[in-house]
């Protein structure tokens, strides 16, 4: 990761982690003090498309945990940050134009693969996020249906929301 | 060194989640406590579960050895029913109580029998004098003219005893004859096979007044040396008197089969020589 991918992405970090932490935190619907709405994902999802996977999973445990010391729940939001590092990599890969990158899109970001192609595999990701998210919170697979299922789906259509309006307002293009 | 590292990038994900997971899992255990609680309760349950399967697991390669003392164990209770069944008190109320207490285990209960477990090798039953071969011998202390019983019944006799193996008639020989006796009574008669059907014999010189019936037990009688005394043999299942005959005519169900046996019990009876050198000095007069 050069200087010039390396400044945008350390934004991305600080100003996702804070509106997480500071905003969506305090706006919970949940008891128990687990977040609905969860955007730091974004951080991971808008990493450089040539980053290897074991850096992205370490990125995504970093991100989670960073989260975590702020909202006191240790361990939770990184488990599901280093799941979604490693299934970034996979949905890109399934996903990738005509089989493979060509190298000149930096992040997979709408600007380069229009909103339908960002859609889908934003939607894809954080479901994946989101359902890890609340199977360690809940920690049994006992509340599966009762509440880890109707919570992960609550939070991903809210998630998806403020995904979508955050990327229309920024238009990340690095 | 470069090379590992660049396979590692290219092919580390995998196992970069796993180790990272597992971390988290640790952490997540430890820092939040109502997930401590669970991860916890859970270990509890499943070490225990694991830790029975391990159990049955080693249990299954044990079983060998375990069937082995279970048979040394069998033999010898075998050994102490045979020799509880003759303990005889040979003296009157007037001996106290402490002289029988002093001498019972030196004295009055003399072991008579000695029984060795074995295996049956191999074993006939369709011919007309049948021989079985168990994996006890000379070494073991097998003796010829032993008898050998399974723990339903009579098996046969050790006739020759090779170092490790002997040779046993079996009860389905024309030669075997079993001092046998009818519980409950004192008269006693011989079992033999007549070489029809192998689950069968019949015992014969049982005087005719017995009120014999199907269903009635019969025993190893005390007069014989080579099984021991009161042993179960068979079920009458068929008594009666042919015209003109003294003794009944009866068969005998053998509660073992000769086709189905396994572990066998070779019987040394302590006294066996003195007793027939005994018999052989009234022979002579």
């Amino acid at each position: 990761m050069n200087n010039k991918l390396f400044l945008p992405n350390l934004w991305r970090f600080i100003w996702l982690v804070a509106v997480q932490v500071v905003v969506l935190a305090e706006a919970s619907l949940t008891a128990d003090g687990y977040c609905n709405v969860l955007v730091y994902p974004l951080f991971i999802l808008f990493l450089p498309i040539q980053i290897p996977t074991p850096v992205s999973v370490f990125l995504g445990f970093l991100i989670g945990i960073t989260v975590d010391i702020f909202t006191g729940t240790i361990g939770i939001n990184a488990s599901a940050g280093a799941l979604s590092g490693y299934t970034r990599a996979i949905i890109l890969k399934r996903f990738a134009p005509r089989g493979e990158f060509s190298g000149k899109e930096p992040i997979p970001s709408p600007e380069y693969f229009g909103w339908r192609w960002f859609l889908i595999v934003t939607a894809i990701f954080l479901g994946i996020h989101i359902f890890w998210y609340f199977s360690m919170a809940y920690f049994t697979p006992v509340y599966l249906f009762e509440k880890i299922l109707p919570q992960a789906l609550l939070g991903w259509m809210l998630s998806m929301l403020v995904v979508i309006v955050l990327t229309r307002l920024f238009h990340p293009k690095i | 060194m470069h090379s590992i590292i660049q396979l590692f990038i290219k092919h580390g994900g995998l196992l970069t989640l796993v180790v990272v997971e597992v971390f988290c899992f640790f952490l997540i255990a430890s820092y939040n406590p109502a997930q401590g609680q669970i991860s916890e309760a859970s270990w509890v349950r499943y070490s225990g579960t694991m830790l029975n399967w391990k159990r049955s697991f080693l249990d299954y390669f044990n079983l060998k050895d375990e069937n082995i003392r279970l048979r040394l164990e069998n033999s010898r209770l075998q050994t102490q029913l045979a020799n509880s069944r003759i303990i005889e008190v040979p003296t009157l109320d007037t001996v106290t109580r402490k002289v029988l207490a002093d001498t019972l285990e030196n004295k009055l209960i003399r072991p008579e029998y000695l029984l060795i477990s074995g295996r049956v090798i191999s074993n006939t039953i369709a011919v007309g004098n049948n021989w079985m071969i168990i994996n006890r011998g000379k070494k073991d202390g097998v003796q010829p003219n032993s008898g050998v019983v399974t723990r339903s019944g009579v098996a046969g006799v050790v006739r020759h005893v090779s170092d490790h193996f002997s040779l046993a008639m079996s009860v389905l020989h024309r030669q075997t004859k079993i001092s046998a006796a009818l519980k409950g009574y004192h008269y006693f008669g011989s079992l033999v096979w007549e070489g029809n059907n192998p689950e069968y014999m019949s015992l014969t010189d049982i005087p005719y007044h017995l009120p014999v019936k199907q269903g009635d037990t019969v025993m190893v009688s005390n007069y014989t040396l080579l099984f021991p005394e009161g042993h179960m043999a068979g079920i009458v299942d068929k008594a009666y008197r042919e015209p003109g005959s003294n003794f009944l005519n009866i068969r005998v169900k053998l509660s073992q089969s000769p086709a189905d046996i396994n572990t066998v019990y070779i019987v040394t009876n302590r006294y066996a020589a003195e007793l027939r050198q005994l018999q052989e000095e009234v022979k002579d007069e």
